[in-house]
């Protein structure tokens, strides 16, 4: 029994002396020698196991690589957002610099903060942030480069706040592009909310006036407030009150509150001297056309003037000369025409002629200067006849 | 051991020997589980000495035919730790799991020194690697390893010396 686990001892150590001699020799083994025996177990029994460490380590790439895929869409949805609001951003301030470059003076750029509680459902007041610092006061029109947006309710030094269209509190006089229909404009208080949840109405335009839609409505100037000229909205259609002598329309303002994002403050001074063709209202336009025609005007009635002058130039010499030529047949001297007369002529051709800058007087014919000539022989019918 | 024993050890060790092919890879541990020392352990205690040194033997081949250098290191490590383990079988056997965890952890040392000695192509940051990671390492694989007893422990039915 003692001689049985001796003799297991014995194979044991040699077992042991064995393994640990043939890993010695692979350790000690050169590359090309060792490469052959990995080789053939990798390719026999190792394969399986192979195939598994492959499967899984595709399995950790696939992972790593699907998080890092969710992490790059994620990303790229985030910048496309960004980049969408950027877009629209940028559109507005594009806008914002036009509209300063047009009105070149008299206003102060501020960058609007929505200040609505969230509780309700419609913008009505905007954070500014410029206050009385930079000249804005109460009651200083808020615009856009889509046209009206509210009034300054208040205006703190840093900072003021704006109540917009949209407050019941809203009042602005309004007409329409060639002026001849005005009303006032109220915030509309039916609201239904989506794309006409700002609305407002041009209420006190005369029953004898009908509006179309569409019709563009500008702010008048009336009562110091507003410029006249800013652009105010369009006109839906008319909505049927109890008012017998007056029409009330609804109308979609030209700008939308919540995308408001960067507005100007017009000062008092640029209030008092008016906006000009800023927004392209057509109240300008009509009347630059006006101005227009009415220089066209004058230089047709200057043009006719003169006309008129020289066709009785042109007559008052063929009626002298026929009276020559008729004194002469009957042996009579001609007509004298004395200096005076010629000068009198002149002075009434100059006078008469109110004259256009930069044109020269018209040519007014001197028929006397023809008669005076002594040289010129008589024509022979009018010396023979009397003969 | 008898037939069903022997299966069943067979079913463990090829399990562990799956694990450190696929759960290994995947985790990529930085200080890995070495299932390979669990499955070693596991199959040398319930083997002759001589045996076990056979059976370390082939899993170092294993081993050694995956890594790219120091072919034949592992087979040395893994001989010498089976046939110790075999040989300290009766300790291994205490029903104690933190002193399976103890002998998991130092059987995982000591065949990374065998394996970074005999395997050494470079001494650059040898040091590191033997007090720090492969301490790690040993840690992870006897944790792994008393996790791996306790829920096999039915399946093998272990029983003390």
């Amino acid at each position: 029994m003692a001689s049985a686990a001796r003799l297991g001892n014995k194979v044991d150590a040699g077992l042991l002396a064995g393994c640990v001699v043939l890993s010695l020799i692979a350790v000690v083994l050169k590359d090309q020698d060792r490469e052959p025996i990995a080789s053939a177990l990798r390719r026999t029994i190792v394969a399986p196991l192979v195939t598994l460490q492959r499967g899984a380590e595709r399995w950790r790439t696939a992972w790593a690589s699907s998080d890092a895929r969710q992490a790059a869409a994620d990303s790229i949805a985030l910048r496309a957002v960004k980049a969408q609001a950027l877009i629209v951003e940028n559109d507005q301030l594009r806008k914002i610099i036009g509209l300063g470059s047009r009105l070149e003076w008299g206003f102060v750029p501020a960058e609007a903060l929505h200040s609505t509680a969230p509780s309700e459902d419609i913008v009505t007041t905007l954070t500014l942030t410029s206050g009385s610092t930079a000249g804005i006061k109460q009651y200083s029109p808020v615009v856009a480069p889509e046209g009206l947006v509210g009034t300054i309710y208040k205006a703190d030094p840093t900072m003021s706040i704006a109540i917009l269209y949209t407050n019941p509190d809203f009042r602005a006089s309004a007409m329409t592009a060639d002026g001849a229909t005005f009303g006032i404009i109220y915030p509309h208080t039916d609201r239904v909310g989506g794309s006409n949840a700002y609305m407002l109405e041009l209420r006190g335009v005369p029953t004898r006036t009908k509006l179309a839609a569409n019709t563009v409505i500008y702010t008048s100037g009336l009562g110091g407030t507003f410029p006249r000229g800013i652009t105010i909205g369009n006109v839906v259609q008319e909505v049927k009150t109890s008012e017998v002598w007056t029409r009330t329309y609804l109308m979609r303002p030209a700008v939308t509150p919540s995308r408001v994002t960067s507005v100007l403050v017009l000062t008092a001074q640029r209030v008092t001297q008016g906006t000009g063709n800023v927004w392209g209202a057509a109240v300008n336009t009509d009347s630059a056309a006006r101005k227009i025609a009415a220089a066209g005007d004058s230089l047709a009635k200057q043009a006719a003037l003169l006309e008129a002058q020289a066709r009785q130039a042109a007559l008052d010499s063929v009626k002298r000369a026929t009276i020559d030529s008729v004194r002469r047949s009957l042996g009579a001297a001609p007509m004298p025409i004395t200096p005076a007369d010629s000068a009198a002529i002149k002075r009434a051709g100059a006078a008469g002629a109110p004259g256009v800058p930069g044109q020269t007087a018209p040519v007014v014919r001197d028929t006397g200067a023809a008669v005076r000539r002594p040289a010129t022989p008589a024509r022979p019918d009018s010396i023979k006849k009397p003969r | 051991m008898n037939w069903t024993g022997a299966a069943r050890t067979i079913v463990v060790c090829a399990i562990l020997i799956v694990l450190h092919f696929t759960l290994r890879p995947l985790l990529a541990w930085r200080a890995s589980i070495d299932f390979l020392i669990v499955a070693l352990l596991l199959g040398s205690v319930r083997l002759r000495p001589g045996s076990a040194a056979v059976y370390g033997f082939l899993l170092g081949l294993v081993a050694d035919s995956l890594s790219v250098g120091g072919f034949g290191a592992s087979a040395l490590g893994m001989s010498v730790v089976g046939f110790a383990a075999s040989w300290l079988k009766a300790v291994f056997f205490a029903d104690n799991l933190a002193l399976n965890g103890f002998f998991l952890f130092l059987a995982k040392w000591v065949f990374d020194l065998i394996v970074l000695l005999v395997g050494i192509r470079s001494a650059n940051g040898i040091a590191m690697q033997i007090f720090v990671w492969s301490p790690l390492s040993a840690a992870v694989t006897a944790v792994a390893g008393v996790i791996a007893l306790s829920l096999l422990k039915p399946l093998m039915e272990v029983r003390t010396a």
